[in-house]
């Protein structure tokens, strides 16, 4: 068994060997590098020429022009506003609010249930 | 006129029209029709600075356009060259000294080029994009001087 032989790992399904893995690396590094060097030297980063032609429009901010999953309820959220507004207002995050909301209904639950006997 | 010999590729160029009054524009649409057809030089009109060579100005430049162009002329890869078509762009032509005009165009962008005229003959027009070509074939070879 060759120094090769002992490094190679054989499966029922291929084999894998550092040594032909490293010598890939070398030969993508090296494609690589060759691409890269043919590239326009005079290409200036953190310019507007890296930004995309937008008419000469100012490129915005990612965050603004693009279309949010929110976005797509836009209609239903519009028609709905009335409704929206209230539940947005009780909507506070605070979880002591819904503890609150949840002891509330309860003992209405509670008394409607039991009350009644 | 000097040879062309460094700029071994086709020429594109980009078209900005800056309140032009759209003869200069057709003039040079008339430059790509099959009378002139300067297509066949490989000069071809694109539709991005970010892939042209050299930049074709119309028109006087309100004051709102001027960052567009300023934008534009970032956008282009170098060795770039900047050509004015038309009286507007040179000295601000019928439009000079107007209260909305930023221009003429070397106030805002560098200029390589004048092409004066009310509009230009499309022939004064090639002639500019050649000398554009060649002004591109100077800074081409200094970028290379650079590169060395
Ligand atoms: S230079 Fe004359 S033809 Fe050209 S855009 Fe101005 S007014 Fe029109």
């Amino acid at each position: 068994m060759t120094w090769i032989e002992s490094l190679t790992l054989n499966s029922p399904s291929g084999f894998w060997n550092p040594i032909v893995w490293l010598v890939f690396l070398v030969i993508f590094a090296i494609i690589g590098y060759l691409i890269y060097s043919r590239g326009n030297r005079s290409y200036k980063p953190n310019t507007d020429q890296v930004k995309p032609f937008l008419s000469g429009n100012k490129v915005e901010d990612v965050e603004e022009i693009r279309v949010r999953a929110g976005d797509i309820y836009w209609g239903f959220i519009e028609a709905l506003k009335g409704y929206y507004d209230v539940l947005m207002r009780m909507h506070t995050g605070d979880v002591r609010d819904y503890i609150l909301w949840y002891l509330g209904l309860g003992a209405i639950i509670l008394f409607i249930l039991v009350g009644g006997v | 006129m000097g040879k062309l010999t460094n700029f071994k590729r086709s020429l594109w160029v980009f078209h900005a029209s800056g309140g032009s009054c759209n003869a200069c524009d057709i003039e040079i649409i008339a430059a790509l029709t099959p009378r002139y057809d300067v297509e066949r030089f490989g000069i071809k009109l694109v539709g991005s600075p970010r892939h042209a060579d050299v930049l074709l100005v119309t028109g006087a430049i309100p004051r709102d356009f001027a960052d567009k162009l300023r934008r534009i002329y970032e956008q282009m890869p170098d060795p770039k060259a900047v050509v004015v078509i038309g009286n507007c762009g040179t000295s601000g032509g019928v439009f000079y000294d107007s209260y909305n005009i930023a221009g003429p165009i070397d106030e805002i962008i560098p200029v390589d080029v004048y092409v004066p005229g009310c509009p230009p003959r499309p022939e004064a027009i090639i002639d500019g994009v050649v000398k554009a070509w060649l002004k591109i074939e100077k800074l081409e070879k200094e970028l290379e001087g650079k590169k060395e």
